[in-house]
């Protein structure tokens, strides 16, 4: 007997929404469009770096880390594109630059594909989904999730137990029992590159980790939170792909700093097109996947109006 | 008592999706066809991870990609080759014989 129909592009082919040949088209891969904006996304973080270098000594530095960091904690939109090897035709190419954002935002790139696999397995299915954020049931609980204390703390705890050998049911559930050995090393290397890193602040008396990596990240994250909270939160804890996950219509820049990441329901979709293809799959998909014409800012409308409006029983976790 | 198994023809060469994968339904058979760099291979249609329809995968000629979790298979020997695809696709013999691609089966 034949499995039923799991991926949400086979059912869009099969409802007609595109065709195979259209498909086939949005999936072809290039290094080329990945270069060139990496290239010019890296001068972007330059360029706000060069901001805290600039107000280095003044108080203008926290508001400048701020917003470096908010380039910053965008190595996840890379790193989450090349766990889903979109973002270059050259395989290795996702994985180098995967493992590189990883370091970067001390996400483990190894676990997080493995955990994202599930995630689209399972998407917004409470209990099941393991990277779903639960629908806030207070103004605090919102709040308390956009400071990114709670995911900061998920983090390192998770960290810990894999560089202590130890994973959770849940994560034995997505993690193969061959590869538990190399998350175990991943997350032990990374903790020992972050180590490396700390002392040689200390040995040296080099701080410029700090001012430009660390203190902007850790200020950036819950501009991170707030977006990440929009692609899922708010809409139905339930299979159907077109109501579970909302795309956001965002400015051109915004679009450029998380790599079309915003275009999220038809990368759930279609996770094989390239993000430069997903604008384009987004004209193919309207009016078949849920989009917020207005953006980060409409969805926390849409979040907050289930939070103060009741009736967001069936939407909580 | 089996059968022996006979040359079934399946897909005219010329209804292919050239240097691409084509779903083929071989009775309750889900079957992909890959229009290889070295020729013509079949295998059965579904990821051997998450069961995903493979016809709708990113194909480059050698290997193609699951379009649910882009784990990776060769398409010519069935070899499960990137995460999460841990075990090998069931592939079915296959030949080209007067414009017809025929499976053993």
């Amino acid at each position: 007997m034949t499995e039923p129909v799991l991926t949400p592009i086979t059912q869009a082919l099969n409802d007609g929404v595109l065709t195979r040949a259209e498909l086939k088209a949005l999936m072809r891969r290039s290094d080329r469009p990945a270069l060139i904006h990496l290239a010019l996304w890296l001068m972007l973080l330059g360029a706000t770096g060069t901001l805290v270098w600039a107000s280095l000594g003044t108080l203008w530095v926290w508001p400048a880390m701020f917003v470096h960091g908010i380039v910053v904690v965008h190595f996840f939109s890379i790193q989450h594109e090349c766990v889903h090897y979109t973002v270059f035709r050259t395989r290795w190419l996702n994985d180098l630059v995967g493992y590189i954002c990883g370091l970067v935002i001390i996400l483990p790139n190894r676990f997080f594909r493995y955990e994202h696999c599930d995630h689209h397995t399972y998407t917004q299915l409470t209990g099941e989904d393991p990277e779903q954020i639960p629908m806030p049931k207070t103004l605090g609980e919102y709040l308390w999730y956009i400071s990114s204390v709670p995911y900061w703390r998920a983090k390192f705890q998770e960290l810990g137990r894999h560089a202590a050998g130890r994973l959770t049911e849940v994560e034995r559930g997505f993690i193969p029992k061959e590869e538990h050995h190399t998350i175990f090393l991943e997350a032990r290397l990374m903790l020992a590159f972050y180590a490396s890193i700390l002392l040689a602040c200390v040995v040296f008396d080099w701080w410029a980790p700090l001012w430009f990596w660390l203190i902007p990240l850790f200020l950036g994250e819950p501009v991170m939170r707030f977006i990440r909270m929009t692609e899922h939160v708010g809409r139905p804890a339930i299979r159907d792909m077109k109501e579970n996950t909302r795309s956001n219509m965002v400015s051109a820049p915004m679009r450029f700093l998380c790599w079309n990441m915003n275009y999220h329901a038809e990368h759930h979709y279609a996770s094989s097109v390239p993000y430069h293809a997903l604008p384009r799959l987004h004209d193919k998909l309207k009016g078949y996947v849920h989009v917020e014409e207005e953006g980060y800012l409409g969805a926390h409308r849409e979040i907050l109006r289930h939070l103060f409006g009741g009736g967001s029983e069936g939407r909580r976790a | 008592m089996s059968r022996d198994k006979v040359w079934t023809d399946l897909i005219a060469v010329s209804a292919l999706e050239s240097g691409d994968v084509t779903p083929v339904t071989l009775g309750h058979r889900e079957l992909a066809v890959y229009d290889t760099l070295e020729g013509v291979t079949v295998s059965y249609a579904r990821c051997t991870h998450g069961a995903a329809n493979l016809c709708d995968g990113y194909f480059d000629g050698r290997r193609i990609e699951c379009p649910l979790h882009q784990g990776l298979f060769d398409a010519r020997t069935g070899q499960a080759v990137a995460a999460p695809a841990r075990v090998a696709l069931r592939m079915i013999e296959a030949r080209v014989q007067d414009g017809m691609v025929q499976v053993l089966i």
